[in-house]
């Protein structure tokens, strides 16, 4: 069976700073795949490369066996992407933004305006229906982007960082949303540096650490008894951090 | 003093981290244009006071007005840094308005304000000692000026009526300034400055230096007291004016609660159309720009009424097409890293769609404008006939063409600061570009401009033709960009920096030597033959047709049938620029090829462009 997203020595350097560093990661089909790192590790840039957002400088990605730069047609319909902090069409409305990127998907309009609704009223979005998308709070903007990335009812789903400032019951309803994506089939690639997250949502996971994959595999393999938590910082080298306290904090 | 002291240190710093590459070239530019300037005002100075307190009018204008082509002005430390620090508004006014002093336009602006001490030193010792303390006060208020300007405009682009208010006034006073002209011959018939002229630049807060120099001069001790006491008053007005702006500016803008008419698209082009359409009505800084282009059109032809002349008016339409197309011509940078989705929608014509918007937006204003204006002075009919149709294909193909391969980086919508004219980081680029496009807009006009000229209608059908080729062939080479190099673009946008250029960037990666053989030698041929027909077959021939020269030399369509003649002429034209076009794309599509086969190997050389 080909895999989800297939990544093949994934290389990016940033003028002196090597961003990633020959990274391969094979996502199988149907995985729910958590891709952990410290900040700056290239969670992001392995992600944007991974979908055809970066050229790298060395290496390859394939989705479904599409590879993301000679067939980047068949490759970018078979994936949903999340980016983190990206703009988007900003004087659009919710419901407008869905209107625009599901024809651009080429989409029937009815099967557009039928989708569009359910996403913005399970999302609770429905209530902003004449706010533009500038004017959305942080989390609004993570639930758009969410619904962006399902509108076309991909196999695969991008997510980079898809939980950061989204609130407790937005993220209940996002964890059912994705969980339910997965036992449908679909296959979901998410980054985080909330272990507690991704040990609650992943079967596999990938330890990124200063560009490198570190370790990769099925989570109970990962973490090998002990916590994710535990793994991470053993596998990162800063189990001494605890001891550095601000004196001039404490009275 | 400190929290002034530290913020210039803060923008020293950032200026120094700045000042590289191509952005420090810019400024170098910048910097020497300026000296010209000082050069000419300081001239001004030894010539007479009158001509000085123009130049410094003209100053102050600048000033005033500049920030609103160079993407609301320095804006090295904004206001939004110092929120959480909870310094009082003046003391925050106090240290940015120190701060602002460091640059390179203050420094320059100082350099012209020594005329004042020119002045002075050719009166008396005293008056020159007078010209210090008002050289520092001048200057003080022309940045003050400048900064609450700013400040009102921004407050101002948060309400439609404001956008479009402050649309029109920029409008008017910036044709008013290009038609400057005008004022000169009105002054030629009354033979010199006028006495009204000479006093009124001198009650401008621009003049009020040179009014102290000048009375310490005279030994009018009270007279320099009153103009020094004066600006000193006006830099605390301005000052505390700027504090309360500031104040504003860091509030929260309202959200829009309108109705929103539906989406009724249902296709790819038309989803596109329906999104650019939507920005253009709804992002306040695109009303802004129109208004403007329109205001400037509009004001710039009607100014030599003033003389009695109306023959300006007809040209209303093609002056606003020009104008609105340098104005909007960064338009993937000003919607950021929103190009993300373009490309994960590859077969999305997204470049098309812009293109119809734009032409939607601008091209009724326009054609309305052209007629409307010409009707009034009955004509050139073929002349405005021929412009519009030209330039508007000329302007919807060049806005696009300059944005994907002179993209400047703009600051994502929902992160920009207080200051909506601000949409880049790189505001000179950003005035660099709208200059760029100014001319080349311009350019596309000419040969419909010149065959109306020369033969009234045809010019009509050559502005047709050429419209509708600039259009699509301009946007055919932007889609490619955009499909060759969309992922470097977004890099571009989320970085913020452009590269830096590498030498020969854009052909220096494909050699001459490269190309396949067949190919070396069609190019070769095209590029040395390609002027025969254009120059002396094309244009030469044409020149002597119209001129009816007896002389037939060896111009192959002057030897044919009368009816014949024009389409050969025509026909030569198109050979030769065709042959040129061919000579240039031959190397240019080698070097995508031979980029997409390295891309796939995984050596991708194009990202070091």
């Amino acid at each position: 069976m080909t895999s989800a997203l297939e990544i093949s020595g994934l290389s990016k350097t940033f003028g002196d700073k090597v961003a990633v560093d020959g990274i391969d990661l094979v996502v199988p089909q149907g995985s729910f795949y958590g891709l952990v790192g410290q900040n700056g590790a290239g969670k992001t840039t392995t992600l944007s490369m991974a979908v055809g957002l970066l050229r790298p400088d060395a290496g390859g990605s394939r989705i479904f066996g599409a590879d993301v730069w000679t067939d980047p047609s068949t490759a970018k319909a078979l994936v949903g992407v999340l980016p983190d902090g990206l703009a988007m069409p900003e004087r659009l409305t919710g419901r407008e933004v869905l209107t625009y990127l599901g024809l651009l998907r080429g989409l029937p309009r009815d099967v557009v305006a039928e989708r569009a609704h359910e996403l913005l009223a399970v999302l609770e979005l429905d209530e902003a229906e004449k706010t533009l998308v500038i004017e959305y709070s942080t989390g609004m903007r993570k639930k758009i982007g969410l619904a962006i990335a399902l509108l076309h009812a991909p196999r695969l789903l991008v997510l980079d960082e898809p939980f950061e400032a989204v609130d407790p019951v937005s993220a209940a309803t996002i964890k059912t949303i994705l969980r339910g994506f997965v036992a449908g089939g679909g296959s979901i690639v998410l980054s985080s540096h909330v272990m507690a997250l991704v040990e609650q949502l992943c079967d596999h996971v990938a330890v990124i650490d200063k560009g490198r994959v570190a370790v990769a595999g099925p989570l109970e393999q990962v973490r090998g008894g002990q916590s994710l938590e535990d793994t991470f910082v053993g596998l990162v080298g800063a189990s001494d951090l605890g001891a550095k306290e601000l004196t001039w904090l404490s009275r | 003093m400190a929290v002034a002291l530290t913020m210039v240190a803060m923008k020293v710093a950032i200026l120094r981290n700045s000042m590289t590459g191509q952005k420090g070239s810019l400024i170098a530019t910048g910097g020497g244009l300026g000296l010209i300037l000082v050069a000419g005002t300081v001239a001004a100075a030894v010539l007479n006071g009158d001509l000085l307190a123009a130049a410094y009018a003209i100053w102050m204008l600048g000033w005033i007005f500049g920030p609103v082509f160079a993407g609301g002005g320095d804006e090295t430390l904004r206001p939004e840094y110092f929120t959480l620090i909870g310094l009082p508004p003046r003391r925050l006014a106090t240290g940015l308005l120190v701060s602002a002093f460091v640059g390179v336009a203050p420094a320059i602006s100082l350099l012209a304000l020594t005329g004042l001490v020119v002045v002075g030193v050719r009166q008396s010792p005293l008056a020159a000692l007078v010209a210090l303390p008002a050289m520092a006060l001048q200057l003080a208020i022309f940045v003050l000026l400048s900064r609450v300007a700013v400040a009102v405009l921004g407050i101002a682009l948060r309400s439609r009526v404001g956008a479009i208010s402050a649309g029109l006034i920029n409008g008017v006073i910036l044709a008013a300034l290009g038609q400057g002209w005008i004022l000169a011959v009105a002054l030629g018939q009354a033979g010199g400055l006028p006495a009204g002229v000479s006093a009124t630049v001198r009650y401008l807060p621009s003049g009020w230096g040179l009014v102290a120099v000048e009375a310490a001069g005279a030994g009018d001790w009270g007279h320099t007291a009153l103009a020094v006491g004066a600006m000193a008053v006006l830099v605390v007005l301005l000052l505390a004016a700027w504090a309360a702006l500031l104040t504003r500016r860091a509030g929260a803008t309202r959200p829009s609660t309108r109705g929103r008419r539906p989406m009724r698209a249902s296709t790819v082009s038309g989803a596109v159309l329906a999104k650019e359409l939507r920005t253009w009505s709804r992002d306040l800084v695109r009303t802004h720009q129109l208004t403007f282009a329109l205001a400037y059109g509009v004001f710039f032809t009607a100014a030599p009424l003033a003389l009695g002349w109306n023959g300006m008016l007809p040209l209303a339409g093609p002056i606003f097409i020009v104008m609105a197309a340098a104005m909007s011509a960064n338009v993937y940078g000003i919607d950021g890293t929103a190009l993300w989705l373009t490309l994960m929608c590859p077969d999305a014509a997204d470049v098309r769609g812009r293109q119809r918007a734009w032409l939607l937006t601008v091209g009724p204003v326009a054609v309305t404008l052209t007629l409307a204006f010409t009707s009034v002075t009955g004509g050139p009919w073929p002349l405005v006939l021929a412009l519009t149709p030209a330039l508007l294909g000329g302007g919807a193909g060049i806005v696009v063409l300059m944005s994907v391969y002179g993209l400047i980086p703009g600051t994502d919508p929902h992160r920009r600061g207080g200051n909506p004219l601000r949409f880049t980081e790189d505001d000179g680029a950003m005035t660099g570009q709208a200059y760029a496009v100014l001319a080349l807009v311009a350019l596309t006009g000419a040969p419909a401009g010149v065959v109306a000229a020369l033969s009234g209608w045809p010019g009509v059908a050559v502005g047709v033709v050429t419209g509708v080729l600039c259009f699509w062939l301009f946007g055919l080479l932007a889609q490619r960009r955009l499909h060759s190099h969309g992922p470097e673009l977004l890099h571009m946008m989320r970085t913020g920096k452009r590269p830096p250029a590498a030498p020969g960037s854009r052909w220096g990666r494909v050699r001459f030597e490269d190309l396949p053989r067949r190919e070396r030698i069609v190019s070769v041929v095209c590029w040395s033959t390609g002027a025969i027909p254009l120059f002396p077959q094309g244009i030469v021939a044409g020149a002597f047709k119209i001129n009816a020269t007896s002389e037939r030399s060896w111009f192959l369509a002057l030897y044919l049938p009368e009816a014949l003649q024009w389409p050969v002429i025509v026909f030569m034209v198109l050979l030769g620029l065709s042959m040129y076009g061919l000579g240039l794309w031959l190397p240019y599509r080698h070097r995508d090829r031979h980029r997409a086969g390295t891309a796939s190997r995984g050596d991708v050389q194009g990202l070091t462009e």
